[in-house]
């Protein structure tokens, strides 16, 4: 049969974000698949380097659109550990919840594209309705519904409002009385168990050759989480679980998201209950003034993606002489979706992109 | 794990939902509290200092001159201008606002054909009423900058989570029971990671060099002393104030009062970090490496080694002139040597300011009083310029009966200060509410201790200004309190009651009414009714002073001109009406204090210069 | 764990606070070996190829960053740096896509943005810019407030007005 080459976005319907694939093809089948980033690199880390330590706050966080959360917290924890900023025990719960919140929100829209993805509308909107409802308590705390510029180095920018704590909780139930409508739709729909399984498959030691982290790994089998190798924030003062798959393809990829959703929101509960009281901020040097000692520093997170690191390096002065994030997306969007996609159907590259959780931005920054 | 393919119908229920989705725009979502959108800024309360253009990350921020201001001390006539093809609404420059005059509001909505509509000078409900509406008159269909609701502030600024840190470094001081029993200096002064903690709370905004009357470079120096490196800092002090000294221990510090952060939190430092550069340099002549200019052949003579005097002396000799400096004191420094107390300014300081301008090569002679040991014709004989700069030296008496008992606050003051401190009593009046009258009440309060260890003494002050408009500083007062000093304000002096030995008993006192008329001039009233006796063995009268000319012969002082306010007038040469006889000073300007007589020194060695190389001609 | 990377490697040098991170600064020529001796024992996970223009001293300084995905827990803490040194002047390195498959797009990206050539990458083409630069556009010698003035200062403003009439 005749090997035909396609291209898969950008300006495809069923490309979610600005990336492209370009896919040879035999007949419906897939020959290979060759990624094609570049649609949204803004030089970000360059531009870093121009701007002072401060000033790089309401940059960081345009990295990725869909969670810029976790992108503050890495350049906060980057900027705390070069400059040995102390972060009060209030302000670490609050990061934690933060960031819960924040992933909670990210697997909606992760959700909302997926089920859009493979003609699951209602519960596309499902997803984004309550998407919103988290935007909604990130604007009450932080005054940006995506961009929150919140994460600040020595704490967070803002304490909690007045009652904010039962807000959280009680919009966290709002989603929460909604799982069983999800599970019944979408998760134990016999039409999503078609279309997903044995799609995309991993097996546990290809993910690790190729650098999978995050859900992808977590699907295959590998109970690993930054969360709980090496904790930030306040995530080791609380109780949870590293949900875990085997099968290793998309159907175990978008189930690991749902519990991890599920077990986010328990954890939010947990570390609630558990707030302490305090100051959440320990005030930073003058911006004006601020120079960092010449030292060189790697963090990591757990993002919704998986790890999040981010390379920072000082050279004593008042601006980043490098910083470097290594981005979950990157090596899944990059190397993996073109193992992922061999000898798969036309049909499935969306579904295989998108159970792969890769967003374009983060992989161009 | 049961897959099925009827459960998923039960969404069906949903279709019998109300929908969450809003009509936009006959429904609309009210922004949170905290939101961050289009920006206020008061412009009574923002002082032009551009901090927020400084920290924006995306340059959406510009300060423009607003022409219809006035710019004044601490305050300039610029005003933020805000590009919003720009601006990302991170809310930088609002943690970053000093005065928190400026906030995001939770307007949103701009809708215009003109792109030169996005860039937007913000202003605030009351300057600009009309552009604000409230929620029943606001519509959304005509949102935009000129049309804004009103009450609307979203994402203000919080003190606590400033990016400038309001609280000062607290300054060491010895405790008031310990610093009353001596005249030990009781500012302890900043050590080096003190000083350099305080000097990294400066903005640079310079606010402060405008305020200074002798425009130091504040924000330089105080850089250098962030950066460690205190002899650039006192390089740059010396640029402009050759007394560091003497001025970071006694200054009026206009400064601080200017300092963008004192509007909400405390100014910085700068006085003390001033000292804290003169102090920690303990060599001046190798730190600053500064010569006299080569030789003009020109000869200047200073009368009054004053800060005006010493300054003027200083920037003359730089750009080699001849100077000589008269003074009747035994030593340099004028009001300086024996006004302030030695707790707050002692001798040594002084003279290492002193010796350092000794040490370019200006001539000193103390104890010359000019008019007595040296003719004042005879200066203006041999020299090419006359400086004055003799101050106010004489004491003003309140003229009561009686009055000839009370001692004078100068003569007490010096007496303590450089003489021999006189005898005290055990319950001691002190007339007045300005800084001398406090200097007078807390060093004796301290001769009491000396003289009296161990007894039961007081210390009270009288001022017919109440509390409010008290002349002294409220830092003054404050030590002064902490001394135990006992405050009588509004009362005035009426009588020196004596006993029939001439010894004095106390003094009678009348109830202030009011101290200024209703143009603002200095004209007490009092309610005859109201009538005090406070008892007292000793009074000082620290009521003000006045200068004393005598040194200047008759023929001569007829030709000086002076102001409605009793001041020498000068040119803008610094040059009196006489040719040739320049001032500067407390004799010449109403502030009274070191760092305006610094600053007319600058004026008038500037002149000097002028004149001398011929560019002016004379009067 | 430092100690031993130095008995079996020469000429490195270690340092780290021994619990999370350990940096390995090592020759040029043994990285690769290092690299491979590092995935061997347990440090599997390639997290990041990093590159940090240093341009006083005329270097590139290639980061690789290291981390184990099966190993234990002290061991899963542990993210290990390893280091070297290149000269800026035509820099040339070794490729690690034979030891870890997702090096490939890091190292394409630092060919693009730092001019690095890796012998041996299968593919060493542009991965997101589109146009070519005469230097490598994240070397500190890039001035990008004078690249943007040069290309968008020749785009003419369009003419709002005229275009609307």
């Amino acid at each position: 049969m005749r090997e035909l080459e396609l291209y898969f976005g950008p300006q495809h319907l069923g490309m979610v974000g600005n990336f492209s694939i370009t896919l040879q093809v035999e007949g419906d089948r897939i020959v290979k698949a060759t990624a094609n980033p570049g649609f949204l690199h803004r030089g970000f880390e360059k531009l870093m380097e121009q701007r002072t330590w401060i000033q790089n706050f309401p940059l960081v966080c345009r990295i990725n659109v869909v969670e810029p959360d976790h992108m503050e917290l890495m350049y906060a924890m980057a900027v705390e550990k070069l400059a040995g900023i102390e972060v009060p025990e209030r302000a670490q719960f609050i990061r934690s919840i933060y960031l819960e919140l924040a992933r909670v929100g990210s697997h909606l829209f992760g959700l909302w594209a997926y089920a859009n993805m493979l003609g699951f509308d209602t519960v596309a909107n499902w997803a984004m309705y309550h998407r919103d409802l988290i935007l909604d308590l990130f604007e009450e705390l932080t005054g940006g519904r995506v961009y929150h510029i919140y994460l600040w180095p020595g704490g967070v920018r803002r304490d909690f409002p007045e009652g904010f704590e039962d807000r959280i909780r009680s919009t966290l139930h709002t989603i929460g009385s909604c799982v069983p409508d999800y599970d019944d739709t979408f998760f134990h729909n016999r039409l999503f168990y078609e279309r997903a399984h044995e799609v995309g498959k991993l097996s546990l030691e290809e993910a690790c050759r190729m650098g999978a982290v995050g859900q992808v790994l977590r699907a295959t089998g590998m109970k690993k989480d930054i969360r709980k190798t090496e904790p930030y924030a306040a995530y080791d003062q609380v109780d949870w679980e590293i949900p875990v798959r085997t099968d290793g393809d998309a159907y175990s990829r978008i189930w690991v998201v749902r519990d991890e959703m599920i077990e986010s929101v328990h954890m939010i509960f947990k570390l609630l209950d558990k707030l302490p009281k305090g100051e959440a901020y320990q005030r930073i040097p003058n911006p004006f003034k601020w120079k960092i000692p010449e030292n060189e520093v790697y963090v990591r997170c757990e993002s919704s993606r998986g790890e999040l690191g981010l390379y920072l390096v000082s050279e004593g002065g008042d601006k980043p002489c490098r910083a470097h994030f290594r981005t979950p997306s990157y090596s899944h969007g990059l190397t993996i979706l073109e193992k992922a996609l061999e000898n798969e159907s036309i049909a499935d590259v969306g579904n295989i992109m998108i159970s792969l959780y890769i967003t374009a931005p983060e992989i161009d920054r | 794990m049961s897959q099925s393919v009827l459960k998923p119908f039960k969404a069906i229920k949903y279709l019998f939902a109300t929908p969450k989705t809003l009509r936009y725009p006959f429904e609309l979502k009210e922004p949170a509290l905290r939101y961050r959108g289009f920006h206020v800024n008061d412009w009574e309360t923002c002082t032009g200092c551009g901090n927020c253009a400084d920290i924006c990350p995306n340059q959406a921020i510009e300060m423009i001159e607003i022409p219809e201001l006035v710019s004044e001390p601490g305050k300039t006539n610029k005003r933020p201008r805000i590009d919003y093809g720009r601006c990302c609404f991170c809310g930088l420059c609002i943690d970053i606002c000093p005065p928190g005059s400026l906030k995001l509001t939770r307007d949103y909505f701009h809708i215009h054909f003109d792109p030169e509509t996005f860039v937007f000078v913000p202003k605030d409900e009351q300057t600009e009423p009309g552009k604000y509406f409230p929620s029943d008159e606001y519509s959304v269909l005509k949102a935009s900058l000129s049309h804004r609701r009103k009450d609307y502030d979203g994402f203000v600024s919080d003190l606590k989570y400033s990016l400038f840190d309001p609280e000062r470094v607290p300054m060491p001081v010895v405790p008031p029971e310990e610093r009353i029993l001596s005249f030990i200096e009781h500012i302890i002064g900043y050590d080096r990671e003190e000083a350099r903690k305080e000097a990294a709370r400066c903005l640079e905004c310079r606010l402060c060099e405008e305020a200074c009357p002798a425009h130091l470079k504040i924000s330089d120096y105080i850089h250098a002393i962030f950066e460690d490196k205190p002899e650039e800092s006192l390089k740059k002090i010396y640029e402009d104030n050759p007394i560091p000294s003497i001025c970071g221990r006694v200054c009026m510090a206009h400064c601080e009062k200017a300092c963008s952060l004192s509007i909400r939190g405390e100014a910085l430092s700068i006085r003390w970090l001033k000292r804290y550069a003169a102090d920690t340099v303990k060599d001046f002549k190798t730190a600053l490496e500064l010569h006299p200019g080569p030789p003009t052949g020109k000869k200047v003579a200073v009368i009054g080694a004053g800060p005006g005097g010493l300054s003027v002396a200083y920037f003359l000799r730089l750009n080699g002139y001849e100077v000589k400096v008269y003074d009747a004191l035994p030593g340099g420094g004028g009001t300086m040597r024996t006004g302030p107390p030695a707790y707050r300014l002692p001798l040594e300081s002084i003279d290492r300011d002193v010796d350092y301008i000794c040490s370019l090569g200006v001539e000193f002679f103390f104890n010359t009083r000019v008019g007595k040991d040296v003719l004042f014709e005879d200066l203006l004989k041999e020299n090419d310029a006359v400086f004055l700069g003799t101050g106010y030296t004489r004491s003003r008496s309140t003229q009561v009966k009686n009055y000839e008992k009370c001692e004078l606050a100068l003569a007490f003051l010096a007496d303590t200060k450089i003489g021999k401190p006189s005898k005290v009593g055990r319950e001691i009046i002190v007339i007045g509410g300005g800084n001398v009258a406090l200097d007078v009440a807390r060093e004796a309060i301290r001769l009491q201790h000396i003289q009296y260890p161990g007894e039961k003494t007081v210390v009270k002050t009288v001022s017919l200004e109440d509390w409010d408009e008290m002349p002294a500083t409220e830092e003054e007062i404050r030590e002064a309190r902490e001394e135990h000093i006992q405050f009588h304000p509004a009362w005035g002096p009426k009588e020196v009651v004596v006993d029939e030995s001439g010894k004095i008993t106390g003094l009678q006192c009348r109830k202030v009414k009011s101290v200024f008329n209703e143009q603002g001039r200095f004209a007490p009233t009092f309610h005859e009714d109201k009538e005090m006796f406070m008892e007292g063995d000793m009074i000082i009268e620290a009521i003000g002073q006045v200068p004393d000319f005598s040194f200047i012969p008759e023929a001569l002082f007829n030709k000086l001109e002076f102001t409605e306010r009793k001041k020498l007038r000068v040119d803008e040469n610094g040059m009196t009406s006489i040719s040739r006889v320049f001032a500067g000073g407390d004799i010449v300007n109403t502030n009274m204090d070191a760092v305006t007589a610094i600053a007319d020194a600058k004026i008038a060695a500037q002149g000097i210069s002028r004149y001398l190389a011929g560019e002016t001609v004379s009067a | 764990m430092q100690y031993e990377l130095r008995s079996m490697f020469e000429g490195i040098s270690t340092e780290g606070d021994g619990e999370t991170r350990v940096t390995v600064k090592c020759r040029k020529e043994t990285v690769i070996t290092m690299l491979s001796f590092l995935k061997k024992t347990g440090f599997d996970h390639l997290a990041l190829i990093s590159c940090v223009d240093r341009i006083n001293n005329n270097e590139l300084e290639l980061v690789y960053i290291l981390s184990s995905y099966g190993g234990d827990a002290a061991m899963q803490k542990l993210n290990i740096l390893v280091k070297t040194r290149i000269p800026r002047e035509n820099p040339q390195f070794y490729t690690a896509t034979e030891i870890f498959r997702n090096a490939s797009p890091y190292e394409r990206e630092l060919h693009e943005l730092f001019g690095i050539f890796f012998r041996g990458h299968p593919g060493l083409t542009p991965l997101f810019l589109e146009r070519e630069y005469d230097i490598p556009p994240f070397r500190k010698d890039f001035d990008t407030r004078k690249y943007v003035k040069d290309v968008f200062d020749q785009i003419p403003f369009v003419d709002d007005k005229k275009g609307r009439t």
